[in-house]
C-alpha cells in the first residue's frame, strides 16, 4: 500500500492523499456504529482525479469505497478491509443553474440543503429533503436514492436526475442522460446508477431537475392520545383527496427525545403526533386543505390540531423532525434505524407488530417517519456493550423486516442496502433478480473492486 | 466549559460514546468547512477518543494531539449536536490529557511558560500593562484609584497589543463621560487565565485565578466588567469552579451588558451615525455565555444606524478565526477562517463589521485586508464612543 500511496500522490497530489493512522481512523465509520480502517483516503476534486485514481486501482485490483459526508445509515460508506476511500466532499461547487430549462447542474459532493438554498435564491425548488439535508451530499443522495418529507408529494431523489457523469471501474468516464425531458434512446443508464450505492461506478456530477418554488405552504401538529389512531389518520386525510406535501409520524419516544433536546413545548402525554404540511402557489388551496387535514385528525380522536402561525414556527417544527434520529442518542449509547416500507393501508397492522416486538424483547423500538408514503423508521435503541442485547437486536432486525415483508412492502425507502439489509435482500427480491443485478454489478464492475461486499447478497 | 446540554456529567468516554455520527457537526464547524478534510470536524475528534479507548489507536502521539489543537472550541458542534454530546468538554479533557503526557505543541507550552513567568500572554513586564492609557487626551479617572463600585478587568490583548489599544481607551473614556466609579488594576491584573486552561493546564490557571479573585475583592468592587469575550467567559463560568464555590461574591459582566442598560434609560444623548452594520458574536460572548442582546441593545439604540443580520447569527455564529489558540498552533488556518467569515458580511452589504471582541476585530480586519474588502471593523466600545460625539 506504501508505493499505492505514492503513485496516487504522483497522480493527483500529495495533499489529497492521507494515510495515518488518525486520518485512517477519521474515514472509518459513516452514520452507524460500523467501523472498518481504509488503507487511505484520497480527495479528488475534478473528475479527471476520480479517474486517476480509479485507473490505479483498478490496475491493482484495490477496492474503492466511494463516500460523501458519510451520514449513511446502512453501513454503505463503511471502508471494505484493504480499500482506499474515495472523498467525493471537494468536488462542491455548483456548476449551472439553468432558469429556463430549470435544471441544476452540480458535483457531487455538494451538500443538498446548499443546493436547496442556491436554487431558491432564483425562485426554483430542490425538493428532495432527506432529513440529513445538511450533512448529505447530492452524490450521496443518488447512490441511495434517499428521499425524505416531501417524497409523499415530490418523489425521491430518482425522480429528480437527469443524466450523470460516472467514472466507470477502469477509470472510463461515461455520462448519461440530458437536459431534453424526453430521452429514449437506449437503456436508461442514469437509472441504474441510482441507488447503486457506489458499487457500480462512481458519480461525479448530476444534472438535476427543478420545479417552481411553491409560493404557500402551511404546517399543522397533531396530537394523538393514541398512537393507533394517528396511524389509522393517515389514510384517512389521502383518501378523502388532500395531498400534503408531507405527512409525517412520530411516536412518544420520539417526542421525548427531540423535546430533551430542543425544548420546543411538545406534550410528554401523547402517544403520537403528525406534522401535516400542504404547500402550493394558491394560498388559498393550500389554507383549506390544511383545515380539511385538521378536521380529519379531529374526527380521527386528535387531541389537538395546532396550525403554526409563522415561518419562525414552521422551521423550528421541521428542524425537530429532522433531529429525530440523532436525538435517540439521549436514550441509549446504540441504535440501529430501520427504513422498511409499507403500502400505507398495512401502516396501523406495521405500526402495531413494530412495537409487539419490541414489548417481546424488552428493548424500545421508536417509530417515527414519513407516514404518507408507508415509509417508516423504527429505531431499535441498545447497547452494544451488551452482549446480550445485540444478539436480541439482531433477532428483532430480522423480525422486522419480516413484518415488512408480510404487508407487501419491503426492507428499505431510502437509506439503501449497504452491509445492514444485505442479509435479506435475497427474501426481500428472490433469486432471480439477485442473480441479474449480479450480471449488472459483473459487466461494469468485472473485478469487484466498488463498494465490493455491499448491496448485493 | 460551556454547559454540558445533558443535566448529568458524562465521564469523557461515556459523552465519546452518546456520539452516533450523524455528520451534522460538520455542517458547522468552521475548522471542517475550511479543509473539507475529515480528520478536522467534530465527528473524527470523537471518533479518535474513541479509537485510543477502544485500542484502534496507539497512546496518542504528536499528530494526534495535533487533531485536538487544530480546533477553534468555537463550541457550534456542541451546540448542534441532537444527541447532546458536549463536544468541547470532550476537546478541554483531552486537550488536559495530553497536557499531561507532555504533548502540548511546543508553541502552546511556549505560551504556556509566558504566562507562568510574566503573568501575561506576551512577555511584557506585568507593570507596562497601563501604557495604552498615556496618550490619551485626559488620564483616566480609574488610574490608580484604589477603591471603586466597577474594576475594569482589561485582559491581555487589549493591554498589550497596540492595534487593540483603542477598546480599553474607548471603555475608559465612555466611563468617564458617563461617570461610572471604576478603577483599573494595571500590574495585579493578572492573565485570566483562560490560554492555559484550554491548553489543558488547569492547574496552572488556578494560582492565576485566585489572584485575580482576590485583587478585585481588595478593591472593594462588586463588579468585574471586561471587554474581552474570554476573560468575560473565564471569570464567569470556571471562576467559581476552580475556586470550589458556588458563586464569587462578584457580579461578573461584559462591556456591552453594562453599556446596554446604561443606553437604554435614555438619558444618555447620542449622535447619529448613518451606517449600515452587521453585528458579529464572538463564540465565548454569545454562543458560550449566552449574551445575544446586549450589543445588539446598544446598536439598535444609536440613531440612524442601521443593523442586519449575517445568515449565520447568535448560536449559529460563524467563528472569527481566533478562538482556541488556533492562531498560535495553526496560523494559515486561522486566517482562512476569518475569511470567510469576513465575506459572510460583505454578502449581506454591511459597510461595517461590528464585533464585542479585540481578538475578532483583530481577525476580521486582517482578512478584510487580505479580502480586499472596503469594510470596516470596529468594537461596539468604538462605535459607542462615537455616538456620544
Amino acid at each position: 500500500m506504501r508505493e499505492m500511496v505514492g503513485l496516487l500522490e504522483e497522480a493527483i497530489g500529495a495533499g489529497k492523499v492521507l494515510a495515518s493512522p488518525i486520518d485512517r481512523v477519521a474515514y472509518s465509520f459513516d452514520g452507524t456504529f460500523e467501523q472498518n480502517l481504509p488503507e487511505a483516503v484520497v480527495l479528488p476534486e475534478t473528475t479527471a482525479e476520480v479517474a486517476a485514481v480509479v485507473q490505479l486501482a483498478a490496475e491493482r485490483g484495490v477496492p474503492i469505497v466511494t463516500r460523501g459526508m458519510a451520514s449513511g445509515l446502512a453501513g454503505g460508506a463503511i471502508p471494505t478491509p484493504g480499500s482506499i476511500v474515495l472523498s467525493l466532499i471537494r468536488m462542491n461547487r455548483i456548476l449551472e443553474i439553468d432558469r429556463e430549462n430549470m435544471t441544476a447542474t452540480v458535483e457531487a459532493g455538494v451538500i443538498t440543503s446548499d443546493l436547496e438554498a442556491a436554487v431558491a435564491k432564483v425562485g426554483l425548488f430542490y425538493p428532495p429533503d432527506p432529513s440529513s439535508n445538511k450533512q448529505s451530499t447530492i452524490g450521496g443522495n443518488i447512490a441511495c436514492n434517499a428521499g425524505g418529507p416531501r417524497c409523499l408529494k415530490y418523489g425521491v431523489t430518482g425522480d429528480y436526475v437527469m443524466g450523470l457523469t460516472v467514472v466507470l471501474a477502469d477509470g472510463r468516464v461515461l455520462e448519461t442522460g440530458g437536459k431534453a425531458i424526453k430521452n429514449v434512446v437506449g437503456y436508461d443508464l442514469t437509472s441504474l446508477f441510482v441507488g447503486s450505492e457506489g458499487t457500480l461506478g462512481i458519480i461525479t456530477t448530476a444534472l438535476l431537475r427543478l420545479l417552481a418554488q411553491p409560493r404557500f405552504a402551511r404546517t399543522a401538529l397533531a396530537e394523538f392520545a393514541s398512537l393507533d389512531d394517528a396511524a389509522r389518520t393517515v389514510n384517512a386525510i389521502l383518501a378523502a383527496g388532500i395531498v400534503p406535501a408531507t405527512l409525517e409520524m412520530m411516536d412518544e419516544t420520539a417526542i421525548a427525545c427531540i423535546e430533551e433536546a430542543m425544548h420546543l413545548g411538545l406534550p410528554l402525554d401523547v402517544e403520537a403526533m403528525l406534522i401535516i404540511e400542504t404547500d402550493g402557489s394558491d394560498e388559498e388551496a393550500v389554507v383549506r386543505e390544511i383545515e380539511e387535514a385538521a378536521a380529519i385528525c379531529a374526527a380521527n380522536g386528535a387531541r389537538q390540531v395546532k396550525v403554526a402561525r409563522d415561518e419562525a414556527e414552521r422551521a423550528s417544527l421541521w428542524r425537530a423532525r429532522r433531529s429525530v434520529s440523532p436525538s435517540l442518542a439521549r436514550k441509549a449509547p446504540n441504535k440501529l434505524g430501520e427504513d422498511i416500507t409499507v403500502p400505507r393501508s398495512a401502516i396501523p397492522q406495521a405500526v402495531r407488530r413494530v412495537k409487539e416486538i419490541s414489548a417481546r424483547y424488552g428493548l424500545p423500538v421508536v417509530v417515527f417517519g414519513h407516514a404518507g408514503d408507508g415509509n417508516l423508521h423504527p429505531n431499535i435503541l441498545f447497547d452494544r456493550r451488551d452482549a446480550e442485547q445485540w444478539a436480541k437486536v439482531e433477532r428483532m432486525v430480522g423480525e422486522i423486516f419480516q413484518v415488512a415483508l408480510d404487508l407487501g412492502g419491503t426492507l428499505s425507502g431510502e437509506h439503501g442496502v449497504g452491509t445492514f439489509k444485505q442479509p435479506y435482500v435475497l427474501r426481500a427480491l428472490g433469486p432471480v433478480s439477485v442473480d441479474v443485478q449480479w450480471a449488472i454489478k459483473r459487466a461494469l464492475d468485472p473485478q469487484n473492486i466498488l463498494n465490493p461486499g455491499k448491496v448485493l447478497p | 466549559m460551556s454547559e454540558p446540554h445533558v443535566e448529568e456529567v458524562r465521564s469523557l468516554e461515556e459523552e465519546a460514546l452518546h456520539c452516533v455520527r450523524c455528520g451534522l457537526c460538520l455542517s458547522v464547524c468552521p475548522a471542517y468547512r475550511n479543509s473539507l478534510n475529515e480528520t478536522d470536524s467534530p465527528r473524527a475528534r470523537v471518533a479518535l477518543v474513541r479509537a485510543v479507548r477502544e485500542g484502534i489507536l496507539d497512546a496518542p502521539d504528536d499528530a494526534y494531539a495535533s487533531a485536538f489543537f487544530r480546533c477553534l472550541l468555537c463550541g457550534a458542534c456542541s451546540f448542534v449536536c441532537p444527541s447532546g454530546v458536549a463536544v468541547d468538554r470532550i476537546l478541554e479533557l483531552t486537550r488536559g490529557e495530553l497536557a499531561g503526557r507532555g504533548l502540548l505543541p511546543p508553541v502552546l507550552s511556549e505560551l504556556d511558560a509566558r504566562i507562568a513567568q510574566y503573568r501575561n500572554i506576551s512577555a511584557e513586564e506585568n507593570e507596562g500593562r497601563l501604557i495604552w492609557a498615556a496618550n490619551l487626551p485626559q488620564p483616566p479617572s480609574g488610574l490608580g484609584k484604589e477603591e471603586a463600585e466597577v474594576a475594569y478587568f482589561v485582559g491581555c490583548v487589549g493591554s498589550f497589543f497596540p492595534r487593540s489599544y483603542k477598546i480599553p481607551q474607548s471603555l475608559v473614556q465612555i466611563f468617564d463621560r458617563l461617570g461610572v466609579d471604576y478603577a483599573l488594576l494595571g500590574g495585579t491584573e493578572w492573565c485570566c487565565g483562560y490560554p492555559l486552561f484550554i491548553n489543558g493546564e488547569v492547574e496552572r490557571a488556578r494560582e492565576l485565578i485566585e489572584h485575580n479573585v482576590a485583587a478585585v475583592k481588595a478593591m472593594g468592587a462588586k463588579k468585574v466588567v471586561t471587554t474581552c469575550p474570554s476573560c468575560f467567559h473565564f471569570w464567569k463560568h470556571a471562576y467559581p469552579a476552580a475556586l470550589g464555590v458556588e458563586e464569587l461574591g462578584l457580579e461578573v459582566q461584559h462591556a456591552t451588558e453594562f453599556l446596554a442598560d446604561l443606553l437604554e434609560t435614555g438619558q444618555v444623548p447620542l449622535r447619529e451615525i448613518a451606517e449600515t452594520v452587521t453585528y458579529h458574536d464572538p463564540c465565548d460572548l454569545g454562543r458560550k455565555s449566552g449574551v445575544f442582546e446586549a450589543p445588539r441593545r446598544i446598536l439598535r439604540a444609536i440613531p440612524g444606524l442601521r443593523l442586519i443580520e449575517m445568515a449565520e447569527n447568535r448560536q449559529g455564529s460563524h467563528c472569527c478565526g481566533g478562538g482556541g489558540n488556533l492562531e498560535s498552533f495553526a496560523p494559515e488556518v486561522s486566517q482562512s477562517i476569518s475569511r470567510r467569515r469576513i465575506r459572510q458580511a460583505a454578502e449581506v452589504g454591511a459597510e461595517t463589521l461590528v464585533s464585542a471582541c479585540q481578538q475578532c476585530e483583530r481577525t476580521l480586519s486582517n482578512a478584510a485586508r487580505a479580502e480586499r474588502l472596503r469594510m470596516k471593523v470596529k468594537d461596539v466600545v468604538e462605535v459607542v464612543l462615537e455616538a456620544l460625539g
